[in-house]
């Protein structure tokens, strides 16, 4: 398995706490700690609630914890300026949503192509992007449907354009909420099957929310989450892991 | 191309019906701003040259008796019935109109012997003005020349002009031996060598010979009543009157701009409600796009979520809408322009069929539609700051939970 980072631990949650509301306070997770190793699989599980999509939001960098702090190969995503927090997305975050979340004025290569223009791709490295958008939806298997606007393809469809987007800057870490919630078992299967392509291929580290038990079960970890704290973290053993896929 | 301007157009190209309302809204407003500005321009630029076209911008005249004695400051008991003339004679003018020669704000300068009298025909005695100047000289102001409508333009020996009008009320022709009368003071025959017709109530009353022959009938001896000039730029009228008064203290200096205040005061009130018009409906154009833009960023939200949770920063989010706007702002303009530019031609067709020329001439001022199109360019761009600064408080957690 190819490694992304030379840090063993590519994400450390130390302490998180996060409170909504001002007046009303509901605090929805109550101090968790962990660790995720670079090139692993993990899933979130948990009941409706629990707090999982809470958290992964936060270690997306897209919300902030109320209390303690996320490191990223050892920096602290609280301290870093806001510009620089989108650059950090841009470059070494991939998200899935659960509602696939296509822009539905581009075509599926442009959706693809999108976070190369946010960080502003040069002439010769266009063709290069454009190439890799190509392969992208070649190896989701849209290869037929590369030019269509995204809102003519079909709900398993868009959401492989979303992975091939959550790819196309090669990050370090794919974070998926409930990426296949609203597929049925055979593109759910699918799915699942690239993401484990994309782990080994590339050594991408995912972190993925499901409520599907044969996503979970085929990972390298699964953290269960109850009413915001882990209720069990169980890892697989090392030489079991390669067979699974 | 900038990614913040491909999907701002994406956007405006995604958003069609309205995109294209509020285009066809800018452009409407855009064309009525060139149109109207066009008009009321064309129309002041018609009425100053009917005022002023044909007549001196500036003149200067001998100081009146009554002022002069005002200046030599004498204790009598001077008042103005006491005096025959107001204005005396303008001495040593050769060296005045040199000296006014070698300045090039000046475009006419001419002498003038100018006096009242009385032209006799048989048993008629008509009022008339007596303009002595020569022909030359005065085509400069009054384009004598190209108004002869029978005759001569250069009257030789005892010949004379007269005026259309006085003309064919008293049956004058080309030959006609008339005699000009100061009555009292001097009787005069003179042969009429040509008519002119200036178009003007001059044609009435205005009996032109050469300078000469009127400094000899007015008993001028070598002076001359007054200088007429005309200036290039119309209203600087004032301020060349107030240097030449100031540089020539003995004489009297006026200007056109004094004596027409109240069309001046009419064509201020013009310009000022021509730009108030402009005003609201640039303000109107402003307020169009803010509002299309603020629905835009509400419909937008989940479109902005998603980019931004992909690393799209605050400074460029806000780029989108403002190119939304200078977007919108350059193509209304630009329709707007044309538009506008086609009413112009419009008008001028439409006032002409009847009579071949247009009501007045309207000429399409480059200059000023490309400075009207900036400015709703740059308004346009204003009114996306509004919606775009919204655009910055969308938080991507919001819309990602919410689908
Ligand atoms: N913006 C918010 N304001 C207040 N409460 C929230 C907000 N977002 C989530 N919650 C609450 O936090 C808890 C955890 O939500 P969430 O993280 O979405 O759980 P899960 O993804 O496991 O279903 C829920 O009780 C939810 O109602
Ligand atoms: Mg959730």
């Amino acid at each position: 398995m190819a490694e992304k980072t030379n840090c063993k631990y590519v994400l450390k949650a130390e302490g998180l706490v996060k409170v909504y509301g001002t007046t009303v306070k509901t605090e929805v997770l109550h101090g968790l700690n962990f660790s995720v190793k670079s090139g692993e699989f993990t899933s979130i599980i948990g009941y409706s609630g629990s707090g999982k999509s809470t958290l992964l939001n936060i270690l997306g960098a897209l919300d902030v914890p109320t209390e303690g702090r996320i490191l990223f190969c050892g920096e602290d995503y609280g301290k870093m300026k806001p510009d620089e927090l989108a650059d950090f997305r841009n470059k070494n975050l991939g998200f899935i949503f659960q509602f696939h979340h296509l822009l539905p004025e581009f075509t599926a290569i442009e959706n693809v192509l999108i976070p190369t223009w946010i960080s502003g791709v040069s002439g010769h490295q266009r063709e290069k992007m454009n190439r890799r958008a190509e392969e992208l939806l070649e190896m989701v298997g849209l290869k037929a449907f590369i030019h269509n606007k995204s809102t003519d393809l079909s709900g398993g469809q868009q959401q492989r354009v979303a992975i091939a987007r959550a790819l196309i800057n090669d990050p370090t870490i794919l974070l998926g909420d409930e990426p296949t919630g609203n597929l049925d078992t055979e593109t759910t299967d699918q799915i699942y099957d690239l993401f484990r392509k994309i782990n080994q291929t590339y050594g991408t580290t995912l972190i993925m929310v499901t409520h599907n038990d044969q996503i979970a079960k085929r990972s390298d970890r699964i953290i269960e989450l109850i009413d915001g704290r882990i209720h069990s973290d169980r890892e697989k053993a090392e030489e079991t892991r390669a067979d699974v896929g | 191309m900038n990614f913040e301007l491909k999907v701002a157009l994406r956007f405006l190209k995604d958003g069609r019906g309205q995109t294209v309302f509020i285009l066809l809204g800018i452009a409407v407003g855009v064309a009525v701003q060139v149109f109207i500005n066009t008009l009321i321009a064309g129309l002041q630029i018609d009425l100053v040259n009917q005022t002023v076209g044909k007549s001196p911008h500036v003149w200067m005249v001998g100081q009146s008796s009554y002022e002069a004695a005002l200046a030599a400051n004498e204790d009598a008991n001077y008042f103005r019935g006491n005096f025959e003339a107001l204005t005396s004679p303008l001495k040593n003018w050769e060296n005045i109109e040199t000296i006014l020669g070698s300045r090039t704000d000046l475009t006419a300068i001419v002498p003038v012997a100018e006096g009242s009298a009385f032209l006799i025909r048989t048993e008629e005695t008509v009022p008339v003005v007596i303009k002595g100047m020569d022909i030359a000289d005065a085509d400069g102001i009054y384009g004598i020349s190209e108004s002869i409508v029978s005759g001569t333009a250069s009257p030789g020996g005892d010949q004379i002009l007269i005026g259309s009008g006085i003309a064919s009320d008293y049956n004058l022709e080309i030959g006609d031996i008339v005699t000009l009368t100061i009555p009292g003071i001097r009787n005069q025959n003179y042969t009429i060598g040509g008519i002119f017709s200036l178009g003007s109530v001059t044609d009435d009353t205005w009996v032109v010979m050469r300078l000469s022959q009127a400094q000899k009938f007015l008993g001028l001896g070598s002076d001359v009543s007054k200088i007429e000039m005309q200036v290039a730029d119309v209203y600087s009228a004032e301020t060349i009157g107030g240097e030449l008064q100031a540089r020539f203290s003995g004489a009297s200096v006026n200007n056109w701009i004094e004596n027409n205040t109240s069309l001046l005061a009419a064509l201020n009130s013009q310009s000022m409600s021509s730009l108030i018009i402009q005003i609201f409906v640039l303000f109107s154009i402003t307020l169009g796009i803010a509002s299309v833009l603020a629905v835009s960023v509400v419909q937008k939200s989940k479109q902005i979520g998603i980019l931004k949770a992909m690393g799209t920063k605050d400074r460029q989010v806000s780029r989108i809408f403002l190119f939304q706007g200078a977007m919108m702002g350059v193509l209304g303009a630009l329709a707007g322009g044309g538009m506008g530019v086609g009413m112009v031609r419009m008008f001028l067709w439409g006032t002409s069929l009847e009579t071949g020329t247009p009501l007045f001439p309207l000429t399409i001022e480059w200059v000023r539609i490309v400075v009207i199109l900036s400015i709703v360019v740059a308004s346009s761009t204003l009114a996306a700051v509004i919606p775009a600064r919204r655009s910055l408080k969308l938080n991507p957690v919001e819309v990602i939970r919410n689908g």
